[in-house]
């Protein structure tokens, strides 16, 4: 008996040792749309490995092109035709990023208003360096406002878009990232990939698993450095985060950051961060902008509303919001903050 | 209770806080940092001794400081400076980034704490 202890234990240590190798998970790194695009594989062969980093590189480039908001390209044509109110024929590479978008911002309650390019603009947010100093004038502000523009004023008849609103102009920097993704994990299935992570600028979208194990992400903490919390993935799922820090400027000691809650035309001012977790990034991506702008009086209703499952909202006195399914999932790393519980979502 | 069940337990209570250490604990201090700038391949370098670098983007130059096994933007040539306000990065797996000038840093070691960061 004590033989066979002792020799069990030794082989569970020697077993121990055999740690899987580092390099089982190939990276790639490129510029696109405006961040970072981060390629993790776990267990693809070289030939994959060659052939997802060339396809993802040529993809997203391509979509970079295609939707940016504010540089030449098929959005920026779309954007023209729509401000000269008569229909005509998008581009099939923009039809379904719009109609997936319009869809999103209906779902929304108009939280996510993709059609709000010129206020993002009057921001100052359309540029890759912000240049702004001070914020627009409210006059300014008032006159784009009073014109609400929506989703709702673009419609779609045989085949043809037209806007009822002359003051649309699609802006998609809270959702192209998402959809473009989406594309990508499609990409990476069609080459015979099925483990992996595509992550933009610290959203994204896991299929699969690393070897024995789920993939890990950690959360990173929205007023400090370092990370605030874990979760492990399920084989296919998307973590986005939305949060006041990735674009502003501080005009008179008060930050003003990029997302703008479309009813009053201002930063939206009681959230700090909200972090969603859903199957597809286009509507994870969607919907933590939408959820951000809800803050934590009315996030409930909107994820109901928009079929989300996991919420983690954090206002601005650091409290964190959340569903008890979110709670399960989360693992806190650096001491526990003070959470809010909400009711199950579903 | 025989004396091998006693010696059953006495093992594997020792072997908790191993355990603990192994999968629990934050990664241990990284061994390298992985440096990429535009396009071009990354380098990876080790995060000893400490030192600054400066490293060349479209904008202009951006200071990288590595010190005491962590490593931080330090200065960089763009408005916003967000790479310098995410601060030190101290685990593997942590990752700054000056999108603007086209730089990103990301701590490497051999048992990452997270595959990928939310953020």
């Amino acid at each position: 008996m004590l033989r066979g202890i002792v020799l069990a234990l030794l082989v569970t240590c020697l077993l121990s040792g055999c740690d899987r190798p580092h390099d089982t998970v190939f990276r790639d790194r490129f510029y696109a749309l405006g961040t970072l695009i981060d390629l993790s594989l776990y267990g693809a062969n070289p030939e994959q490995q060659a052939q997802a980093s060339e396809a993802l590189v040529l993809a997203f480039n391509a979509m970079h092109t295609d939707w940016h908001a504010w540089e030449a390209g098929s959005l920026a044509q779309t954007n023209t035709q729509l401000a000269e109110g008569r229909p005509f024929r998008p581009g099939a590479d923009i039809l379904p990023l719009l109609q997936s978008a319009n869809r999103l911002s209906l779902q929304s309650g108009g939280l996510f208003n993709p059609t709000i390019g010129k206020l993002v603009d009057l921001w100052g947010f359309h540029a890759d360096e912000i240049s702004a100093l001070t914020p627009p004038d409210p006059a300014a502000i008032q006159a784009l406002l009073a014109r609400a523009p929506s989703a709702a004023d673009v419609v779609l008849e045989n085949g043809q878009l037209v806007s009822r609103n002359p003051t649309v102009q699609y802006d998609l920097g809270a959702f192209a990232k998402g959809y473009a993704i989406d594309r990508g994990i499609e990409l990476l299935q069609s080459l015979g990939i099925a483990h992996a992570i595509i992550n933009a600028g610290g959203d994204l979208r896991a299929i699969g698993r690393h070897g024995d194990r789920p993939w890990r992400i950690g959360i990173r903490h929205p007023r400090q450095a370092g990370v605030l919390a874990s979760v492990e993935l399920s084989e296919d799922e998307s973590i986005f985060t939305s949060g006041d820090y990735e674009r502003y400027f501080e005009a008179s000691g008060r930050r003003y950051h990029h997302i703008i809650d479309p009813r009053t035309g201002y930063p939206a001012g009681q959230t700090v961060s909200v972090t969603v977790m859903h199957r597809e990034a286009a509507t994870a991506d969607a919907a933590a902008t939408a959820l951000f702008v809800a803050g934590p009086d009315d996030w409930t209703a909107l994820a109901r509303r928009m079929g989300i499952r996991y919420v983690m909202l954090i206002d601005r006195d650091g409290v964190v919001h959340m569903n008890p399914a979110m709670q399960s999932r989360v693992r806190f790393e650096t001491g526990t903050p003070t959470i809010r519980l909400s009711k199950p979502l579903t | 209770m025989t004396r091998a069940d006693w010696l059953l337990i006495v093992v594997v209570a020792a072997c908790l806080p191993l355990l603990y250490a192994r999968f629990w604990l934050p990664a241990g201090p990284a061994s390298w940092l992985e440096l990429q700038a535009g396009d071009a391949p990354a380098q990876v370098i080790t995060l000893s001794p400490d030192r600054q670098l400066d490293i060349t983007g479209p904008l202009g130059e951006s200071r990288i400081e590595i010190s005491g096994g962590k490593a931080r933007f330090l200065s960089s040539p763009c408005r916003s400076k967000v790479c310098i306000h995410t601060g030190w990065l101290e685990h593997t797996g942590e990752v700054a980034a000056c999108l603007p000038n086209r730089i990103s840093i990301q701590l490497l070691g051999r048992h990452p704490r997270y595959d990928a960061m939310n953020f």
